[in-house]
């Protein structure tokens, strides 16, 4: 059977990661644009709240301790920090030069990454965010205004029909709805099946397609997804190198290089460009830059 | 198009100007735009720039980007201490002895922005009976606070979960 534990913890041990039981930590990211980084952590000690820095992060901070919820001081309510999971940090901190840019955000709700990009961006330029789920866009409007967010526009569209904005972007990140990982779901064994990555994995290479069609020439796109599995990932980007004109970028981030071989199969070799975040402290990720091959 | 939002300001005391160019209604809803983001806005958009707030049955729901713009200007404010801050975040009213600090009026039945001690504003009230004349007791009574955001949260997690 193609599911199960088992099934796939065998899978992982062929990617070389020894499953290991993954103890999250909370974590936060100071929204730089609305926070003075020492006076903000300064105030939080204050609280008694404990920080650490997280390592391969410029915002990022783990949560050591708190005696309430770090989503109710007045801080986080007035948009001075968010609460994002580490790894979930490391795709918006791919782009090169964010500011004055046009921005794509094909896949943007609950918005923790549109924040993220706007903040980068100084709130210059414009984001154009996307979601499929209309309930999910009306999350990404409250963080867009607690956060002080200026500078984008939602709408409820389908990815793949990305064109129909009529904008050609700088730079487009694509946060696909994927599989998941059984480190933020407790039941991700039990429900989970290769048919269902599949599905998911065929939807993500529908909208790969939309977003290079709507990528300037040099433009970039970076792809992430919190799952493990190699459809949904490696197998989606030698898809792409092959299909879309594109090639994959080297990059400089938390996580392990990718394989570019793969269950047997061998894969373009800027596949390795990739990055795998396996879970430890931290959620599984896959991350990676695509920039259209010129002519 | 913007006088809800003028109609609202007055009640604080603060005569904030936007240009109205930029100023656009969704349904019931206000944003504003900047010269980027007017030109690729597009009629069937959910949320553009800046969110304003929404009018209700005639009447006027700020956001809390509207608070903080009319805060940086010339307005009622109460400044009020750590604990009261704490306790308006909460959904409480404003009681005389955490106020720290009074700009503008504080006449019974006017409007006041409620800022902490880093002038960072966390919402509004109705003043309740004027400063100098009240005794103990709740003097600003809480209308919206920034808890709200927790509040939207959990509305909505109970409504889709
Ligand atoms: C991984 S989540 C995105 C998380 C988000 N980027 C963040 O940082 O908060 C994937 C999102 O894609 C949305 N989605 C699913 N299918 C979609 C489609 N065809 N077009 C656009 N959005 C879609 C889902 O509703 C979900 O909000």
């Amino acid at each position: 059977m193609m599911s199960g534990r088992e099934f796939f913890i065998s899978r992982y041990q062929e990617l070389g990661w020894k499953y290991e039981d993954v103890e999250l930590k909370q974590a936060i990211r100071i929204n730089s644009m609305n926070a003075e980084k020492a006076s903000l952590l300064k105030r939080l000690e204050s609280r008694g709240i404990k920080l650490e820095k997280i390592p391969f992060l410029e915002d990022g901070y783990w949560i050591c301790k708190s005696e309430f919820s770090v989503g109710a001081t007045s801080e986080y309510l007035l948009g001075l920090y968010s609460i994002q999971e580490a790894a979930a940090q490391v795709p918006a901190t791919l782009f090169t030069e964010l500011t004055d840019k046009t921005v794509l955000d094909a896949c943007s709700a609950p918005g923790g990454k549109t924040v993220q990009l706007a903040d980068l961006m100084k709130n210059t330029g414009v984001i154009i965010a996307l979601d499929i789920e209309k309930r999910r866009l009306t999350a990404l409007s409250n963080q867009l205004e607690r956060c002080r967010v200026e500078n984008t526009i939602t709408y409820n569209l389908d990815a793949r029909q990305a064109s129909t904005v009529g904008v050609k972007f700088d730079r487009i990140l694509l946060d696909v709805p994927c599989s998941g990982n059984f480190a933020t779901d407790r039941d991700w064994f039990k429900r989970r099946t290769i048919p269902d990555v599949e599905r998911n994995a065929k939807l993500q290479r529908e909208i790969l397609t939309q977003a290079a069609k709507v990528l300037k020439d040099d433009g970039e796109i970076v792809y992430s997804t919190c799952s493990l599995e190699p459809e949904e990932n490696e197998l989606n980007m030698d898809w792409a190198v092959k299909n879309l004109n594109v090639q994959v970028e080297e990059v400089r981030c938390h996580g392990e290089k990718a394989r570019a071989s793969i269950f047997g199969r061998h894969l373009d070799s800027s596949v390795e460009n990739c990055r795998r975040i396996w879970p430890s402290r931290t959620q599984g990720f896959f991350v990676c830059k695509l920039k259209k091959v010129c002519a | 198009m913007m006088e809800p939002i003028k109609d609202f300001a007055r009640q604080l005391n603060s005569n904030i100007s936007l240009d109205e160019n930029l100023t656009v209604r969704r349904q019931n809803r206000f944003f504003l735009l900047n010269k980027t983001l007017k030109p690729l806005a597009s009629k069937d958009f959910f949320h553009a720039g800046i969110y304003l707030g929404k009018e209700k049955d005639g009447v006027f729901f700020p956001s809390f980007n509207l608070l903080a713009m009319i805060a940086d200007k010339k307005a009622n404010k109460v400044t009020v201490d750590e604990k009261t801050e704490w306790l308006f975040i909460c959904g409480r009213d404003v009681f005389k002895r955490g106020i720290i600090r009074v700009i503008g009026s504080m006449k019974k039945g006017s409007y006041t922005l409620i800022l902490n001690s880093y002038s960072e504003c966390l919402g509004f009230g109705k003043v309740l009976s004027d400063l100098h004349e009240a005794k103990e007791g709740a003097v600003v009574k809480n209308i919206l606070d920034i808890g709200d955001f927790l509040r939207r949260e959990k509305s909505s997690s109970k409504t889709h979960s």
